[in-house]
């Protein structure tokens, strides 16, 4: 059994204390040491280039709103300008009732919701009920303080459902945690929060819900280069989580929203001046 | 994504067929990662048989075209008769060789024809000339394009199938690459005309 020492809790120098007599069964590998803490700052893993910081380079977003919580996301991964994938997954199923947000360094989400997850399991068996949104967020805060400055790049939102009812919260590698209502996370998030802003009501019904997610991010994958691929729609109630759209084409979205507005391509070309 | 190569982004390709050439570019205008318009024109038409396509900064790409547009005034009012795209394509080497120790940070394309042979030069931004090859490519997503040119290309293709291999491989190209995109542009030049066609890419 993984047995935590509350005084050894959050910190990422030690971690397990293992029972000699116990076969430990559920050992999740161990999790990296950090060698050195720096007392002087953030390390620098990008030459120090803030504007073309790609570390977030994505577009996810959730909010709450009466129905429970949408989260919507797209699905990108860049290295530098090279697209290395249009099909990435930046929803995380930690479980039936909580969902991740991926943004910023694959890896580190993918790790840490995942040993989230595993917590979660464990506190279910060991307390006969599920751990709440709020617990589990503040768990990943622990975590995340422990590495701080070490070089995680993680800008996730934790969204789950639990008996006080549907939460949203943002966590990131700074040890940052917020409740909120609307997030956006990412490279794109500005240009999703200008449309999310505009149009976001707490009363929306379901369909209203999932069209604004969906545009906002269709929004910000146009305008930002590290933001493309499909849209992934998920909803949060009080049952748990469902997967409303598991992957729209953006460039389908974006020739239907310009017949919507009547711009069907041969007015502007015409007019433009090519040769 | 750091280089003055990479600010505004863009990408442009050049293709031989049989008596005709193809140029195709992308159409996107922007400032690092974001995109400010997708109607950006980065191939010009210099004259009837020579077509200048320019990737790299855009301010470059807008200046160094009007000093080219310039040239070819002036030519053709002194000697009062049209260019040859072999001395156009010479003209552009020479005139980025003028700005050795202050280059234009451009990466042109020249395309003509002739007497019906077609003509494709390409350059680096100090002037380097090469002539020789039957495709180029310029720009971001420059190396993505030539895999699918290697892919799709053989020599002496009509204008039709000419058309077609060149918009597919800008397109394919410019979807591996974030800085290209947006639209596509494709130019074929016949001897009796020059069709252009802009085509349905992803806008993302």
């Amino acid at each position: 059994m993984i047995d935590f020492d509350p005084s050894t809790f959050g910190l990422a120098h030690t971690y397990q204390k293992e029972d000699k007599d116990e076969i430990n069964t559920l050992k999740m590998p161990s999790a990296p040491q950090v060698i050195y803490r720096t007392l002087n700052g953030p390390t620098q893993t990008n030459g120090g280039n803030k504007l073309n910081n790609f570390k977030h380079g994505t577009t996810t977003l959730g909010f709450v709103f009466k129905e429970g919580i949408l989260l919507a996301v797209d699905s990108r991964a860049s290295m530098g300008s090279f697209l290395s994938s249009e099909q990435v997954r930046k929803v995380i199923e930690i479980n039936e009732y909580l969902l991740g947000t991926m943004a910023g360094g694959a890896a580190d989400c993918q790790y840490w919701l995942a040993y989230l997850a595993n917590h979660c399991r464990t506190y279910e068996l060991k307390n006969g009920s599920k751990l709440s949104v709020a617990a589990a967020s503040k768990f990943l805060q622990g975590i995340l303080i422990g590495y701080k400055n070490s070089g995680l790049s993680m800008g996730c939102m934790i969204a789950g459902s639990d008996l006080s009812g549907q939460h949203l919260y943002y966590i990131d590698n700074d040890g940052m945690r917020l409740k909120g209502d609307i997030f956006s996370v990412g490279s794109g998030s500005t240009y999703a929060y200008g449309v999310l802003d505009n149009h976001y009501r707490y009363e929306m019904s379901l369909n209203e819900a999932v069209e604004l997610g969906i545009r906002a991010i269709y929004h910000a994958t146009h305008r930002d280069t590290a933001s493309g691929g499909v849209v992934r729609v998920y909803h949060i109630h009080q049952n748990g989580w469902t997967k409303v759209h598991d992957g729209i084409d953006v460039v389908d979205l974006h020739y239907q929203f310009a017949q919507q507005k009547g711009l069907v391509g041969d007015g502007d070309e015409a007019k433009q001046r090519l040769f | 994504m750091s280089g003055i190569f990479e600010y505004n982004g863009g990408s442009i390709v050049g293709m031989k067929g049989k008596n005709c050439i193809a140029m195709a570019c992308d159409r996107r205008f922007g400032q690092q990662m974001s995109t400010i318009t997708t109607n950006y024109q980065k191939v010009f038409k210099i004259q009837d048989n020579i077509l200048l396509a320019l990737s790299g900064l855009n301010t470059d790409i807008h200046t160094f075209y009007a000093l080219m547009e310039k040239e070819i005034n002036l030519y053709n009012l002194k000697e009062n008769r049209k260019m040859k795209p072999t001395t156009f394509a010479n003209l552009v080497a020479s005139a980025l060789y003028e700005r050795r120790f202050g280059p234009f940070f451009v990466t042109p394309i020249v395309a003509g024809l002739e007497n019906g042979k077609p003509i494709l030069a390409t350059y680096d931004s100090i002037g380097c000339k090469s002539d020789l090859d039957d495709f180029q490519v310029g720009g971001t997503g420059g190396n993505y394009i030539y895999g699918a040119c290697e892919a799709f290309f053989k020599p002496d293709m009509s204008p039709e199938e000419l058309e077609e291999v060149i918009g597919q491989s800008l397109v394919s190209g410019c979807d591996r690459d974030a800085l290209s995109g947006w639209g596509g542009v494709v130019y074929v030049l016949t001897e009796q005309k020059l069709t252009v066609k802009i085509l349905k890419t992803k806008q993302t």
